[in-house]
């Protein structure tokens, strides 16, 4: 596999065209597959995801592809989870009731948190473009995906659950929401995840997929 | 202030954008795709898709406008027009959609909401209406792209589509939608107040201040706008602009 | 009422047994006095694609400010009559000589039989916008009494209407002095019927004279009540007729000095005049802004439908497709929709204006219905040929 390649995984959920648009706008060659042999010899992996945690994680687990995530990620190849992507990295999940996640990085998903501004009330999905602030970790954003992103530039978000990291550490990024601080970035070493879709987030979006095909 | 979405509304007919006054006639403006890049460059925040001849036919025919445009245009995009299944959405998803509107389905087969929901999340379920105008408080639901009645009270299916499992609602007023006569503010407002899912406005924005109002005082989520971006009297840069100026929370873009 | 009459359409129209339609359009041959030619196409495709490229439009534009010139008035005083109703077309035709042509135009309308409410405020705003207006509303009870003997021996409740909008600006025409009427198009020309006037730009002085209602006024209206003097207000008199010779008033047709798009005079109207489409669509057909003032409007319609197998939608398809507005294809998916459609919001309406009751109704219209056209089959009339079953 040549250095801009990238597999996508196609687990029957979420918009993988334009997953693979953003990324060849980005330079790529991305590969759509669900082939257990392609997505084994992958140098670089997406995992996007739009709709329920449960039904995403049924998906995985009838084409057994869990393990075989898991061990990847494991083995250090740079790992982007996008959105329902994103929150199937963490353990578990409050969505339709508890359902296990991949267990990549320590924490839960849970739901959207009540705006604590009465002039802000959120309304859920939220559907909305926000402005990405540092988390409370301050880590430095030089070497990560999000090097040279303009300051006032936003990404797009659309969901109604949010991923808590119990590390502070593990936390990239974040927007604020009703008075909250939401994670829209975590990253553990290899592992990435964004609450946004980089691929629906205009230009600001696909330099977070340029700086993904630069590991 | 909660953050408010530009959304540029293109309604299609074949091979043209084209634009009406009241849902009725119908100037073509253009190329559908042409418009489309111009107003992702331009900013906008997101862009819909309507195929205003869909229901006629019994199907949607947008596949090749979206999955040309699905090539250059990185923001999401909402499909609409003769949408019938689950299956006609997953396969418009499947082109770079990344949400879709259903008005005339839902109206005859409400479970449609929720089967859709349900699959691909609540996000990717706005509900479309047309809504005519009955009495001071009173609308109907229009379907067929305003040609037909429903005997069906808005504000009653607003709240049964949100417990179905609607993630967005586009409120269209078949009264002020072309007249550039501004919005009904009172058809936008009673929704606001009636459901607790965004609504996104549609219909009749001739001038800035339609667009305040709309947000302010009938606190809309999002605008769509179609004939004042596509005669070009107004343009994103200038809206954002003058939102910046009147205190309006939007998205920076340069 | 008595046993009502079953007429033969055929005879009467002179129509063909053998129904086909305009390979470009929807409309069937049927329609009387258009002509197919030998590829199929109907006359009134032919005249649109002459509309296109046949004809000088900058050159008749010359032919329309020459004509203007010759009639404005110098001192403000009226100087064209533009009859109308409020609506689209007439609206355009007024507006457009006034601010384009500073013309002084006093707009004529002849009530229609019931007005809606819609066709009440367009009027009101057309007016608004700055238009001087007269308006004529003939004799209630003769206007009935015309009306239900115009549908039963006619075939057309809304004859008495056509008929009196022709004469009355005309009245007006000749009491202010005023020698040129601006009619809106051609409809002959304009939608397939008589072509060899295809470029005429004003009728002659013995189009006047055939224009009489007596002239198709049978004699058995006097059943109804009605009597010869009624109709005094329905057509010019011998006297009007001299006086309109003497005065040289000459009606034109904006049709012949503009391209004739009927949308394009909605949204001029719409810009210009305060117009509003109906809100929703008229029934028996996908449109909103045509022919919207009157209630009694929906029966002409219905009417052509049982004669001839076509009503108000095939009409309005037809002449979209010629603007190049819709497909053949959705023309046709529009008239399997809509054309036919009962109109039945003001059908109780229309049955206590004329006095007569729902089966009188029924009788009337079946003695009416194209016997060529129809065939009964599971207790419902059915078309034996339409347009989308045509290969």
């Amino acid at each position: 596999m040549s250095n801009n390649e990238v597999v996508i995984i196609d687990y029957g959920v979420g918009n993988i065209f334009s997953v693979r648009q953003g990324l060849e706008e980005a330079g790529a060659s991305p590969i759509v597959t669900s082939d257990i042999k392609l997505i084994q010899s992958a140098k670089k992996v997406v995992l996007p995801g739009v709709g329920a945690f449960k039904n995403a994680m049924n998906a995985l687990n009838a084409l057994k592809m869990k393990d075989l995530l898991i061990n990847i990620a494991n083995e250090g190849v740079p790992f982007l989870g996008i959105c329902l992507g994103m929150q199937l990295l963490f353990d578990e999940s409050d969505e339709f009731g508890l359902s296990k996640g991949l267990g990549l990085i320590p924490g839960r998903v849970e739901t959207y948190p009540l705006s604590i501004d009465k002039n802000q009330p959120i309304k859920i999905p939220q559907i909305n473009w926000h402005e990405l602030i540092p988390s409370e970790a301050h880590i430095d954003w030089k070497n990560t995906l999000l090097d040279n992103q303009e300051s006032n530039d936003s990404v797009y978000f659309v969901h109604s659950f949010v991923a808590n990291p119990v590390h502070k550490n593990h936390k990239l990024a974040d927007y604020i929401s009703g008075g909250n601080r939401i994670s829209a970035m975590v990253v553990k070493e290899n592992i990435i995840g964004c609450q946004f879709h980089p691929e629906k987030s205009g230009r600001a979006g696909i330099s977070i997929l340029k700086n993904f095909m630069k590991l | 202030m909660k953050r408010i979405r530009l959304i540029a509304r293109l309604d299609i007919k074949g091979e043209n954008l084209i634009k009406g006054i009241h849902l009725e006639g119908l100037r073509v403006i253009g190329s559908p795709s042409e418009y489309a890049r111009k107003y992702y460059t331009q900013g906008a925040d997101e862009l819909i898709f309507m195929d205003t001849v869909a229901s006629l036919y019994g199907r949607n025919h947008l596949s090749e406008i979206i999955k040309l445009v699905a090539k250059y245009i990185f923001i999401p995009m909402t499909v609409g027009g003769g949408i019938r299944s689950l299956e006609n959405a997953i396969d418009i998803l499947r082109l770079g959609a990344d949400k879709v509107a259903i008005n005339t389905a839902a109206v005859a087969r409400p479970n449609l909401i929720s089967e859709i929901s349900n699959s691909l999340g609540s996000q990717a379920m706005v509900l479309s209406v047309e809504a005519k105008k009955i009495s001071d408080n009173k609308w109907e639901v229009y379907t067929e792209n305003g040609r037909e009645s429903s005997g069906i009270d808005v504000i009653e299916w607003l709240i049964e589509a949100e417990n179905l499992g609607a993630g967005e609602v586009l409120l269209t007023s078949v009264d002020f939608e072309g007249t550039r006569k501004g919005f009904d503010l009172n058809l936008i407002k009673t929704a606001t107040d009636s459901i607790s899912i965004p609504i996104i406005a549609s219909g009749g924005m001739g001038e800035f201040q339609h667009f305040h109002k709309v947000v302010s005082e009938a606190n809309a989520d999002a605008v769509a706008m179609a004939d004042i971006l596509h005669y070009d009297r107004m343009t994103f840069k200038k809206i954002r602009e003058e939102s910046i100026s009147h205190g309006i929370n939007v998205r920076k873009y340069v | 009422m008595g046993q009502i009459e079953k007429k033969s359409i055929k005879d009467i129209y002179k129509l063909s047994s053998n129904i086909k339609f305009c390979k470009s359009c929807v409309i069937s041959n049927q329609r009387p006095r258009i002509l197919f030619d030998k590829d199929g196409v109907c006359s009134a495709c032919r005249f649109a694609e002459h509309k296109r490229k046949g004809i000088d439009w900058n050159e008749r534009q010359n032919e329309l400010s020459l004509l203007c010139d010759q009639h404005r008035s110098k001192d403000g005083d009226y100087d064209v009559i533009v009859p109308g109703s409020g609506g689209k077309d007439s609206n355009y035709v007024a507006h457009f000589l006034k601010e384009k042509h500073n013309m002084h135009p006093l707009v004529v309308t002849w009530a229609p039989h019931i007005y809606t409410e819609i066709g009440k405020q367009n009027l009101t705003s057309f007016v608004d916008s700055g238009f001087d207006n007269i308006l004529i509303t003939p004799n209630g009870i003769i206007h009935r009494k015309l009306t239900k003997a115009a549908f039963i021996e006619m075939g057309d409740p809304f004859q008495p209407f056509i008929f009196g909008q022709y004469s009355a600006p005309f009245r007006v025409a000749i009491q202010y002095k005023i020698p040129l009427v601006f009619y809106g198009e051609d409809g002959e020309v304009e939608y397939g019927g008589a072509m060899e006037n295809a470029d005429r730009a004003s009728l002659s002085y013995e189009d006047f004279i055939s224009n009489r209602f007596s002239s198709v006024f049978p004699s058995s209206f006097e059943k109804y009540g009605i009597k010869k003097k009624d109709l005094e207000k329905y057509e010019l008199s011998s006297n009007e007729l001299s006086e309109i010779k003497k005065l040289k008033i000459e009606q034109h047709f904006f049709s012949y000095y503009r391209k004739w798009i009927p949308q394009e005079n909605y949204y001029y109207s719409v810009e210009n005049t305060g117009f509003e489409a109906n809100p929703v669509r008229n029934e028996g057909t996908f449109s909103k802004y045509a022919s919207l003032d009157d209630k009694l409007d929906g029966f002409h319609f219905y009417l052509a439908y049982i004669k001839f197998g076509h009503g108000r939608c095939q009409s309005d398809a037809a002449h979209e497709i010629r603007d190049g507005h819709i497909t053949r294809e959705e023309g046709v998916a529009l008239v399997k929709k809509y054309d036919g459609e009962f109109p039945k919001k003001y059908y109780q309406e229309f049955l206590d204006y004329c006095s007569i009751s729902e089966q009188e109704f029924n009788e009337i219209i079946d003695s009416w219905r194209g016997e060529h056209i129809w065939k009964y089959k599971n207790s419902k009339w059915i078309l034996k040929h339409p347009v989308w079953l045509d290969k």
